[in-house]
């Protein structure tokens, strides 16, 4: 592949987010710039991409407190049963011997919300803050965090169907909780961040040094 | 060059340029052998790949998908038995329940990324590559493949086919589970979406649909 020296921004071009075609970058006075093949809006870089990805980042870890101390379901059994919150959930699976689904549920419900939310706080400082760290690594990072993000809707899922088919009155009965409400967002909000951050902001500081 | 007065005096840009999705880098696009994926030399990132008869296969599998997404919504998933007593669920009733419950964001959130966003990229799918095919056009067709990008990672098939594997083994020690006729009809649905999206050359789709748009006559 031959190489240009330059990125798009340089060359006074704009790469529509949404289709890939490339424009001139003609919408300085203020009026909103459309892709001339997909009609989307253009912007040289996302909007407000940090500020943005900061605000949906915070209120997923905010909203990531109640998702694991309230309960996510209650599994009623012949009358006895106690709320379910994710983690003990998880250690009742492992009581219980089913380390595989222990393993699967441990890894989409608490592992990749963390390292998810972990990922996107290194990336946000990481470009606010300037730090020299390698570029392709962190490029890597974020688009672990846009592949993997997905996968913690599992446990909504989970409950849906459970909820669903456990309903036999006084015998055996499964009832959702808040948490799940909660963890619902948290999914949703660090999905969202992911999309607001744009990975382009990563390689900018070679513009500015210039 | 910034000046919107300008436009006419601005070179065009040569239809081979290509930019990095996620490092901005400027490219000449080359010709990839069909199946192999282009990389950015500078971040690793995708750019393209290339794939053999794109819109008759996302057509047919568009189709196909159709036909299955009924029966695999409509007909049980599974049924459980709980000492002579039977209850079984589809996947639609799963969050029409939590609904009941109050549990209203939770139960949207469900139905949509497991019925609705799944059933739209279908329809939008259906809709585009079918244009393409019959080589019409259509000023809807850039809104229509525009929202399919949209939608693409809120469709969470699979990420359910996982949850009705873990529900099954949760269950196990309470009652005896029977696979209904509805989850096989779903797993299909789950493979034939999977092999629409991966088969789709979404370069290839907007080069189409440009071009198309271009020769139409206004």
């Amino acid at each position: 592949m031959k190489q240009h020296p330059l990125t798009a921004r340089q060359m006074g071009l704009i790469r529509c987010h949404t289709c890939g075609k490339l424009a001139f970058d003609v919408g300085h006075d203020g009026y909103e710039e459309h892709c001339p093949r997909c009609q989307a809006h253009m912007h040289m870089r996302a909007t407000n991409s940090l500020s943005r990805t900061w605000a949906l980042l915070i209120t997923a870890t905010i909203l990531y407190i109640p998702a694991n101390i309230l309960p996510i379901m209650t599994v009623t059994y012949f009358g006895s049963g106690q709320p379910d919150t994710i983690m003990s959930g998880v250690i009742t699976l492992l009581q219980h011997g089913s380390y595989p689904v222990a393993a699967v549920i441990f890894i989409a419900s608490i592992l990749v919300p963390v390292l998810k939310m972990v990922a996107l706080l290194i990336l946000l400082l990481s470009v606010q803050l300037k730090w020299v760290l390698d570029d392709r690594q962190r490029t890597r990072m974020y688009r672990a965090v846009e592949l993997v993000g997905r996968w913690s809707m599992l446990d909504m899922f989970v409950i849906a169907l459970l909820v669903a088919l456990v309903n036999f009155g006084s015998i055996a009965q499964i009832v959702s909780g808040p948490g799940a409400t909660a963890f619902g967002s948290v999914v949703v909000l660090t999905m969202l961040a992911a999309t607001t951050f744009d990975a382009r902001l990563i390689w900018d500081k070679e513009v500015i040094d210039d | 060059m910034s000046a919107k007065d300008n436009i006419q005096s601005l070179p065009s840009i040569p239809e081979n340029w290509i930019a990095c999705k996620d490092c901005d880098l400027l490219l000449e696009r080359v010709e990839a052998p069909l199946g192999d994926k282009a990389l950015c030399p500078r971040c690793a990132n995708p750019l393209y790949q290339p794939r053999e008869q794109s819109v008759e296969r996302t057509l047919a599998l568009a189709l196909t998908g159709l036909l299955l997404f009924i029966p695999a919504n409509l007909l049980p998933v599974m049924t459980l038995d709980l000492v002579g007593q039977e209850s079984s669920t589809t996947i639609y009733e799963g969050s029409l329940v939590l609904f009941r419950e109050g549990l209203y964001w939770t139960a949207l959130l469900v139905f949509f990324a497991s019925v609705v966003i799944p059933l739209c990229k279908l329809l939008l799918m259906l809709f585009v590559s079918g244009y393409l095919q019959l080589q019409r056009s259509s000023p809807l067709l850039p809104y229509a493949f525009r929202y399919y990008h949209y939608l693409d990672e809120w469709g969470m098939l699979e990420v359910y086919m996982l949850s009705v594997l873990v529900a099954v083994v949760k269950l196990k020690g309470m009652a005896s589970v029977i696979p209904g006729i509805g989850l096989y009809c779903f797993i299909a649905l789950l493979l034939v979406t999977t092999l629409m999206s991966s088969l789709l050359d979404q370069d290839d789709f907007w080069t189409r649909i440009e071009h198309g748009l271009k020769g139409q006559p206004q």
